[in-house]
This record gives structure tokens, sequence and C-alpha cells, in this order.
């Protein structure tokens, strides 16, 4: 039961500010996120373009430095993270299973459990089938699910995925869920970023909304989606544009890994 | 480090699918069989003219692929954003380009040598007289090629793959030319000037006293501790190039 209320990502006070332009303008794309998630949890990570999201995952998982702030795995780094970037671009001359034989060697996985993680993989995602094709003929969902299949390929405990439907066609769209549907239903923690709201309210078990650089709001998806009527959706506008609910405050985890 | 080789593996295999490089080195082996026209109009120095002519021909071929595919190396990583899928997993930046250039250096292995033992082998039909050295001097080519790469990678940590590949170019050429100034500028009155051939001399790889073709075609004799120095001289400025990208690259966000 310990488990279950340990937090897999612990963001506090997080701050990234660049700089742009010949004239090196300082702009603050976040503003002291606050965000913690338990493992078990599903966590739908909503806010419009340019409110920090991927900036926000990027700097947990290390590609990019915080201005200020912290992001904590609560797992043993890198090693038990799984992660899908937004538009995900593959070596598209490898086949899908010389892909997931890449990645499991920057794992450092030994040849036996390659070898059994990669037929695991590929059957979790649907791609046996399909394994020796080079990517370059794969079609756009299913290079998303070789994409969640380089990222399930470690058995991880967590998954942080960045817009995982986008560009994908009802059919990819369904069976990307069914896989996010599956993550959960195995307890583990999955993180993702999303503009499709019906998708989240379906999948997830809770909800942050980002605005601005700021987490404004974080909470279970029943307290977005009052019973008396009213979507996600509509909870959501709400929120972005008007700003009226009360961010809940973020629980600080376990200790973890500093990135 | 099996993480580096991970990746060397990778791009191995990413750029002898390139079919660029297949046709490059079609034209360069072509280059060579044109040192035949060379030989033919030569009087009696035959052998002598493919083997510099053909020596010339792998080491420009060789420097040309090494510049522009290792140009774009890591650049193009970051670009197409396939860094991500690299970087969200337990790997260094040190092994990365580690693994980038070791991967390079496994191709560049096969277009050097692949060009040399087809130069020895054309020589050996022509002329039934090649020089045991033409392999060595082979050799010494691919070192100076890792040279160059290196150059190539750490300038296109930090700059545009065409600006990191004339660079590059330019080190190379530089580093051809070095000895040559220095010698030049040690016989004018100007100590500025001779104060920065000596800083150019130190700072650029010094090619033009590494190249075995003089032994080759038997301008000179060949001195073992001197060669052992000068390898040992290409290893230690590749290593010391790819530590600076390293420094560089380190910072990078994505």
């Amino acid at each position: 039961m310990e488990r279950e209320h340990a937090a897999a990502v612990s963001i506090e006070g997080l701050r990234k500010t660049v700089t742009v332009g010949f004239r090196r303008r300082r702009v603050e794309i976040l503003k002291g996120v606050d965000l913690a998630v338990r493992e078990g949890e599903t966590v739908g990570l909503l806010g419009p373009n340019g409110a920090g999201k991927t900036t926000t995952l990027k700097i947990a998982l290390g590609l990019m430095r915080p201005s200020a702030g912290t992001a904590r795995l609560g797992v043993a780094g890198l090693h038990e993270v799984g992660y899908l970037p937004e538009n995900a671009y593959f070596y598209d001359y490898l086949s899908g299973r010389e892909l997931l034989g890449l990645c499991a060697r920057l794992f450092g996985l030994s040849r036996s459990a390659r070898d059994e993680r990669i037929v695991e993989a590929l059957r979790e995602v649907g791609l046996e089938e399909a394994a020796g094709t080079q990517l370059r003929k794969y079609s756009k969902g299913m290079l998303q699910r070789i994409g969640i299949a380089q990222a399930l390929i470690n058995d991880p405990r967590l998954i942080l995925l960045d817009e995982p439907m986008t560009g994908l066609d009802p059919i990819g769209r369904v069976e990307v869920k069914r896989i996010i549907q599956r993550l959960r239903e195995e307890g583990r923690t999955v993180l993702f970023n999303s503009h499709i709201l019906a998708d989240v309210g379906e999948l997830c078990s809770h909800v942050a909304i980002m605005r601005s650089g700021e987490v404004v709001w974080r909470g279970p998806v029943e307290d977005a989606v009052p019973s008396g009527g009213g979507s996600l959706e509509d909870f959501f506008v709400q929120v972005v544009t008007e700003g009226a609910v009360e961010p809940e405050s973020a629980e600080s985890g376990s200790p973890g890994v500093t990135l | 480090m099996s993480r580096a080789f991970a990746i060397a593996a990778n791009t191995f295999r990413e750029t002898i699918r390139d079919r660029i490089l297949l046709v490059i080195l079609v034209f360069a082996l072509a280059m060579i069989v044109a040192s035949l026209w060379l030989a033919s109009i030569s009087l009696g120095q035959g052998a002598r003219l493919m083997q510099d002519f053909g020596l010339v021909a792998v080491s420009g071929f060789g420097v040309i692929v090494a510049v522009f595919v290792s140009a774009g190396l890591v650049r193009k990583e970051i670009d197409k954003r396939t860094v991500f899928i690299i970087f969200s997993k337990p790997v260094g930046r040190g092994e990365f380009i580690a693994g980038k250039f070791l991967g390079l250096s496994a191709t560049m292995a096969i277009v050097i040598f692949g060009m040399t033992v087809f130069l020895f082998l054309l020589v050996w039909a022509v002329a039934r007289e090649p020089s045991g050295w033409l392999l060595l001097a082979g050799g010494f080519i691919y070192l100076q090629v890792l040279v160059v790469m290196a150059v190539t990678i750490f300038f296109s940590t930090f700059a545009s793959p065409i600006l990191a590949a004339v660079l590059g170019l330019c080190v190379f050429a530089a580093g051809q030319l070095s000895h040559n100034v220095l010698s030049l500028t040690q016989l004018g009155d100007s100590a500025a000037l001779q104060g920065l051939s000596w800083v150019v001399f130190l700072v650029v790889p010094n090619f033009s006293a590494v190249s075995l073709a003089p032994v080759v075609v038997g301008e000179q004799v060949a001195d073992w501790s001197t060669i052992g120095g000068w390898g040992g001289y290409l290893v230690a400025y590749a290593v010391i190039m790819l530590g600076l990208s390293w420094l560089v690259f380190r910072r990078k966000e994505f």
C-alpha cells in the first residue's frame, strides 16, 4: 500500500527562463510549477499551446535544465522511465525490431533480456508482423505504437507520453488508448500531455491543468467533471480562461532522483 | 561504454546504408583507375605516379566523406529530435559523442582501407611493384581522417553543419600547409608573423609531417620511431578534440 502513495514524480517550484531573438529577450516559460504524481496514477497534463507542458516533461527527464526549483523522479532514475516525445521521429532506416534492440541496449539490457523484451513490447503494441519492416514504411499510427513500444522496452514503472494521440486517425487513437488503458490496469504510473480532453477524461485518474507556465488546477477527474452536468472541456475552458478554481497544493513526494 | 557501442553500431548502420556514400566511393575508385592514364605517360615512373596520385585520391575523398558526414552527425540527431529518444534513457553526453565518432570511424575504416587495397591491387596488376608501405600509408590517411572527423564533430556541437564542414575542411587545409608556412616565416624578419605561424602550427594538426607518401614512392626512408610518434600524435589530437566536443555538448539543452 505504501508504494501506491509514493510520489513517482515530484516537481516543486520549477522555473525556466530562456532568451530569444537577437536582443536576447528573456521569456519565462515556467513560472513555478508544482506537481506531484503518485505511483499508480494516470495523470493527464492539460493546457493550451505554450503552457509549458512539454518543457515540464523535458526538465523532469533531464533534457533541459531548470532555472530554479526541482523535478524529482521517485523511481531509480531513467532506468525505470519510458518516454514518448511529441511527434516522435525514429531512425527510419531501422526496422521496428532494430529500433527496439537499440533502445534496449541503451538501457543496458542483456542479450537474453533484450530478446525477451523486444518480443513482449512488440506484442503489447500489436506490431509483431511489422517487426522486420523499415520504419519509413510505417503509417503514423504504427510509428506512434512503435514509439510506445520503445518507451516500454525497459518495463518501466513510470511512463511519460507527450501528445500520444496527436495526428492519429480514429483507429490509431483507439489503438493508443487501448495501450494506455492497459498500462493503467497494470498499475504503472502514466503522465501524458494531450489536447484531446475526451481521451483524458476516459483514461486518466487525475488531471493537472497548466496555464502560462503554472499548474492552476490538479485533482481527480471526477472533481473536474461535475456530476450535475458539464464536461471536462467546459471545466478546462473555465480554468484556462477565467482561472476561477483554486489550485490543489502539490504534495512533496518520497525521496527520489534529483535531475 | 556498452551504450557508446550501441550508438556506434547504429551510426555505422546509418552511414553504411546511406547511398551517397556508395556514389562517392565509386567516384573515388574511378579516380584511382584514372591514375592508369597518368602511368601511361610517365616514362618509366608509372608505379610511382599511380601510387602518388592514388594516395592523394584516397586522402581527398576520405576527407570529403568524413567532413560532410561528421558535420551532420550530431546536428541531424538534434534537428530530427532523435536525441529525445537517446537522452531520455540513461545515456551520457560523452557516451553519445564517443558512439557517434566510433560508428563513423568504422565506416571510414571500410572506405579508406577499401580504396587503399584497391589501389594496391591496381598497382600490382599494372606495374607489379607495389610498395608494402602503401598499405601503411593508407593507415596514416585513416588516422588523419579520424582527426578531421573529431575536429568537425567539435565544430558541429555549436555551429551549423555547413559551417562545421567548411571549418573542418579549413583545418585540414591548414594542417597540410602549416609546416611550410612555419618554414617560410622563419626566413623573414617579422617576429609577430613568426609567432603567429608558431601558434597556428601548434594549434592545427600537422598533417604535412605525418604523410607517408614520400616513403611509399621512395623519396624518404621510413623511421619506425617517428612513424609511431606521429601516429600517437594524431590519436591524441583526436581524443582531445572529442573531449572538447563533450565539454560543449554536455551543456546543450534539447
